[in-house]
């Protein structure tokens, strides 16, 4: 039984507080990409954009729009853009505001050309 | 610093006395709900058009495992009774008189928290059919991203909600720095979690 539970008993607290650290097995939910902005370009974030099913991403300029109200963490993404992308393990990610939901990424890598 | 921030709006506000950003500014805000609400928080779930997984994904939280009754949290059958309403689905229009009534229902203060990529406009635009943003119907609170959202990640919008928990999503740049402020999987300590 868990631990919270005699705890509880034995205090007699009747609520508890939220878990300081989350179960391993978190780690493997579909989570929303983080990009390495060295190694991302104007091209390869383009391919991202066309292959993202939601519109979670646009590209402004040298700037890459990510938006996480939108993503599905489908991850294709992370399959077309190979190591300028990898998931970020950020599934806690409840927001006050809709804007604070969108992330700009600097797009550094070369102007032309992949990797 | 303690002593400056007497404030009687809750135990947490009083680390952080000067409300400077936005964001503060909204856990300000939360916060007051989170003094009414205390420990005791009814939360009413409504349906507009969802595929049910985020339902299937709510319905979790009361299983052992995530145990949302052991944070003073429960879900109840009326919105008369129901402090804090969860949306799903991306507001289809034939709701619209039911989502009315619902929030209408409601009694003061009340939360809504938006659950899932459909109502913060991430899979169907606008059209005849759906608002496609739950924000053009009712006002919204709190945003919980995720298709579906995971049951910790709605645990922890249900308590960034009623101001128990800061946010964390504004920390993370999403480009490969983001490491730095927070290694992944990691939960950063709250307040007054």
């Amino acid at each position: 039984m868990a631990l919270w539970f005699w705890r509880g008993l034995r205090k007699g607290v009747v609520t508890t507080r939220y878990p300081a650290v989350t179960d391993p097995w978190a780690r493997g939910l579909p989570t929303p990409p983080v990009f390495d902005p060295k190694r991302l370009t104007v091209a390869i974030a383009d391919q991202a954009v066309a292959a993202c099913p939601s519109q979670a991403l646009a590209r402004e300029g040298t700037l890459l729009l990510l938006d996480l109200g939108a993503c599905s963490a489908c991850g294709r993404c992370l399959a077309v853009a190979g190591p300028a992308a990898r998931p970020s393990g950020l599934f806690e990610l409840a927001a006050t505001s809709r804007g604070h939901l969108v992330k700009s990424i600097q797009i550094g890598g070369p102007a032309e050309g992949g990797i | 610093m303690r002593k400056s921030g007497s404030s009687s709006i809750g135990a947490g506000l009083r680390r952080r006395p000067s409300v400077t950003t936005e964001e503060d500014e909204a856990f300000a805000r939360l916060g007051e709900a989170r003094a009414v609400f205390g420990r005791s928080l009814h939360v009413r779930t409504i349906d507009t058009g969802s595929c049910a997984v985020c339902e299937s994904e709510i319905r979790l939280l009361l299983a052992p495992h995530y145990d949302l009754h052991r944070l003073g949290l429960f879900f109840t059958p009326a919105p008369r009774h129901a402090d804090l309403l969860m949306v799903t689905g991306p507001a289809v229009r034939a709701m619209d008189v039911a989502l009315g009534k619902t929030y209408a229902a409601m009694p003061e203060p009340k939360v809504v928290i938006a659950v899932g990529a459909c109502p913060l406009g991430g899979i169907y635009p606008e059209d005849e059919l759906v608002h496609g943003r739950l924000e053009k119907v009712i006002p919204v609170d709190v945003f919980v991203p995720g298709c579906p959202p995971s049951p910790l990640a709605l645990l922890q919008g249900l308590l960034v909600a009623v101001g128990r928990l800061r946010e964390k999503v504004t920390g993370f740049s999403f480009s490969e720095d983001f490491g730095v402020l927070d290694p992944p999987g990691r939960i950063r300590k709250g307040p007054d979690r």
